[in-house]
């Protein structure tokens, strides 16, 4: 820790540039460390050493197959957490409401119900290509959570996720529904389901790494909006922010990345709702420091769920959606809590 | 109130019983249990294995061929009656705690307390097994999901909002424990599978209706005895003060009962979802009266639970699905039509 940051008065002001220089270099460190972790844990046990023999190409030939097997689902790890987060973090700030996230609002559910379509009655054969049918579902759901979720007057905070939870639920069935009356099709795909990064390879991170970079780029467009919307509408316009289009960029970001996010790892709830809550109470209210943290906290949180599920249960594993559940569904517990006067 | 433009009767008997009723409530319990009966008849009577109609009559003698007999005894028979005695159950447990949350979305499916409960079940019967019996893992998870709900909203179960939210967050966290017992013992049995992660009524046994009747007899008649506080209830908190109903001490019966029904049809037929909530509300909805419904509220959830497991076992998509995967889908475009329905009142 840097003391002398600590110890000048006006701190609060003048140590803001460096303290968040310092949270971003942690946040590398913690993303380095969930990376190696990825690799050296697992069902099969290996060392750190020999993570770094494989890097370096003299590990003997078993343990550089048993590495490099968890090559893509780190890498798909990475793309999942990072879109999870940020998406999180944009549908909160465009929504306004501290509970919206990808996962809650049923954005995750769609996609996968969409790839699940394509999968099942479309003919369309493997994870690669099946990605494009993500984004259709995605929306789709979104648009549904938000016509349902908008009706009657008065808008709560409560509404979008009721109503992200019930299209959830009614899409959970019809994935549940043919993924058991198609069990050859959804043989692969029985873990994904739940949430899972096990089984995958890389023509899936290529095929959802497109997604994700449009997703980044136009959040990088947004981001700065953001924070005029954060004033409220009014103010926003008068500062000069275009609301309407900073909203549409907001979510047309967030569905990409949910979209690609689910196409990797499956519908996972919780990541996005937990990680934006993290990053606020570390880097405070602006998005032009959420963003890049929140890019770095997502695929760090995501990977160390996958760790734990290789680990917790060995030689078994248990799928990452039910670990993030499991890890997030208390802070949601812990949101209502402090949800002083909202219905 | 409606029901004052409805009209009613009082069932004497000499002098010292006199049970006021609704002629509406009595002619829709009596269409719910044909309907029931109807739908029975079909379950028993459809697909290759079913009874012919034209037997029924040497099912009541007891003249039936082996094989026939078998399907009924083994297969359609306890399977049928486990659907009536759970619909029952959750309708019943439905209509309690809607009726304590003063809100149309506040029943146990709803608040985490059948997730809770199925993660109780998979936990003792799947990873303990022999420490405890079945039905007792269920209520003690019950009770924890209500628990954890009651602390989490930080203000009981006054605010519909907050109570619905904390039970997203306690079911999704009563789900993973679920998923996570069954995948770590029971991988590859998908039928075990989906028993505890969607609720099935496939492959029942009179073990399993035993179970679950003798549960309904134990607590029924205290639900019958609390059912007048509970109606006193729905008044306001003053206005039952002054009539003796003790608000505070009936809705915490009114929960304990609840879970306990809920436990107990989860315990034989897993987490079915959303029974629990539409049932009370469509038994609202066909008797127009006041108050909590509870008998209305039970045949309904007989009969839409017997109706589903019908669907389920021979509907033309997929192959004998679990009946829970129904009761989801059906249930969940319900509980979003009653949300934009309550939206529109503002009542929510």
């Amino acid at each position: 820790m840097d003391s002398s940051s600590s110890r000048t008065p006006p701190a609060r002001t003048t140590s803001g540039a460096p303290r968040y220089t310092l949270l971003l270099v942690a946040g590398l460190l913690l993303l380095a460390g969930a990376v190696l972790a990825s690799l050296v844990l697992g069902s099969r046990e290996t060392s750190l050493g020999d993570v770094l023999d494989t890097l370096a190409g003299t590990a003997d030939p078993f343990t550089a197959a048993v590495i490099e097997s968890r090559y893509p689902r780190t890498v798909l790890g990475l793309l999942a957490g990072a879109g999870l987060a940020v998406a999180g973090t944009l549908l909160q700030g465009v929504t306004r409401n501290p509970l919206a996230e990808p996962g809650l609002l049923g954005v995750n559910m769609g996609a996968a119900a969409g790839i699940v379509t394509a999968s099942a009655f479309l003919g369309v054969s493997g994870a690669a290509s099946s990605v494009w049918w993500a984004l259709p579902g995605a929306v789709v759901a979104g648009v549904l959570v938000y016509a349902i979720g908008a009706a009657g007057p008065g808008a709560g905070l409560v509404r979008l996720v009721l109503a992200g939870a019930v299209v959830s639920a009614v899409l959970g069935a019809y994935i549940q529904a043919v993924a058991l009356s198609l069990p050859n099709v959804f043989d692969g795909y029985r873990t994904w389901v739940v949430g899972s990064l096990a089984g995958r390879d890389m023509d899936v991170v290529l095929a959802v790494l497109p997604f994700a970079v449009f997703g980044l780029a136009l959040t990088a467009l947004v981001t700065p909006g953001l924070n005029g919307l954060a004033l409220g509408e009014e103010a926003a316009l008068s500062v000069g922010v275009n609301t309407a289009l900073v909203r549409a960029g907001g979510l047309a970001a967030a569905t990409l990345l949910s979209a690609a996010a689910t196409a990797a790892a499956g519908p996972i709830v919780f990541v996005g709702l937990a990680v934006p809550h993290i990053v606020r109470a570390f880097v405070g209210i602006d998005f032009r420091q959420q963003i890049p943290f929140a890019l770095l906290l997502g695929p760090s949180l995501l990977l160390v769920a996958d760790v734990v599920g290789r680990v917790v249960m060995r030689p078994q594993e248990l799928m990452v959606g039910v670990v993030a559940a499991f890890a997030g569904a208390p802070l949601l517990l812990y949101t209502v809590r402090g949800m002083r006067g909202a219905t | 109130m409606t029901a004052s433009s409805t009209r009613t009767a009082t069932l004497r008997l000499g002098s010292v019983v006199a049970v006021p009723f609704r002629w509406r409530s009595v002619v829709v319990g009596a269409l719910l249990l044909v309907a029931t009966l109807v739908s029975a008849v079909a379950t028993i009577a459809l697909g290759p294995l079913g009874v012919p109609l034209e037997s029924f009559p040497a099912i009541l003698t007891g003249e039936l061929d082996r094989q026939t007999l078998f399907a009924l005894e083994r297969l359609s028979g306890p399977r049928l009656v486990v659907a009536v005695g759970t619909g029952l159950a959750l309708g019943i447990a439905g209509a309690l705690f809607q009726s304590v949350a003063r809100n149309p979305l506040g029943s146990p499916d709803v608040i985490g307390v059948g997730a809770g409960a199925g993660a109780g079940a998979a936990l003792v019967a799947l990873l303990l097994p022999g420490s405890l019996p079945v039905p007792v893992g269920a209520v003690l998870g019950g009770f924890v999901a209500v628990g954890l709900v009651y602390l989490a909203t930080g203000s009981g179960f006054r605010h519909p909002g907050r109570l619905i939210i904390a039970g997203i967050g306690v079911a999704a966290l009563s789900t993973a424990l679920t998923q996570y017992v069954v995948f770590a013992v029971a991988r590859d049995r998908s039928s075990v599978l989906s028993a505890y992660l969607n609720g099935s009524l496939s492959a029942r046994s009179w073990e399993h209706a035993l179970t679950v009747w003798l549960c309904l007899a134990l607590i029924l008649p205290a639900v019958a005895l609390l059912a007048g506080r509970v109606a006193i209830t729905e008044m306001g908190d003053e206005v039952s003060d002054g009539l003796g109903a003790e608000p505070n001490r009936t809705r915490t019966w009114a929960v304990v009962l609840s879970v306990l029904l809920s436990a107990a049809a989860v315990s034989v037929a897993g987490p079915i979802a959303f029974v629990a909530l539409t049932a009370p509300n469509i038994a609202k909805r066909l008797s127009r009266a006041a108050g909590p419904n509870l008998v209305l509220a039970g045949l309904t959830g007989g009969l839409l639970l017997v109706l589903a497991d019908l669907v389920a076992q021979h509907s033309p998509i997929g192959d004998r699905l679990p009946v829970g995967v129904f009761t989801m889908g059906l249930g969940g475009a319900y509980l979003g039509y009653l949300l934009i329905l309550e939206w529109r009142k503002g009542t929510l």
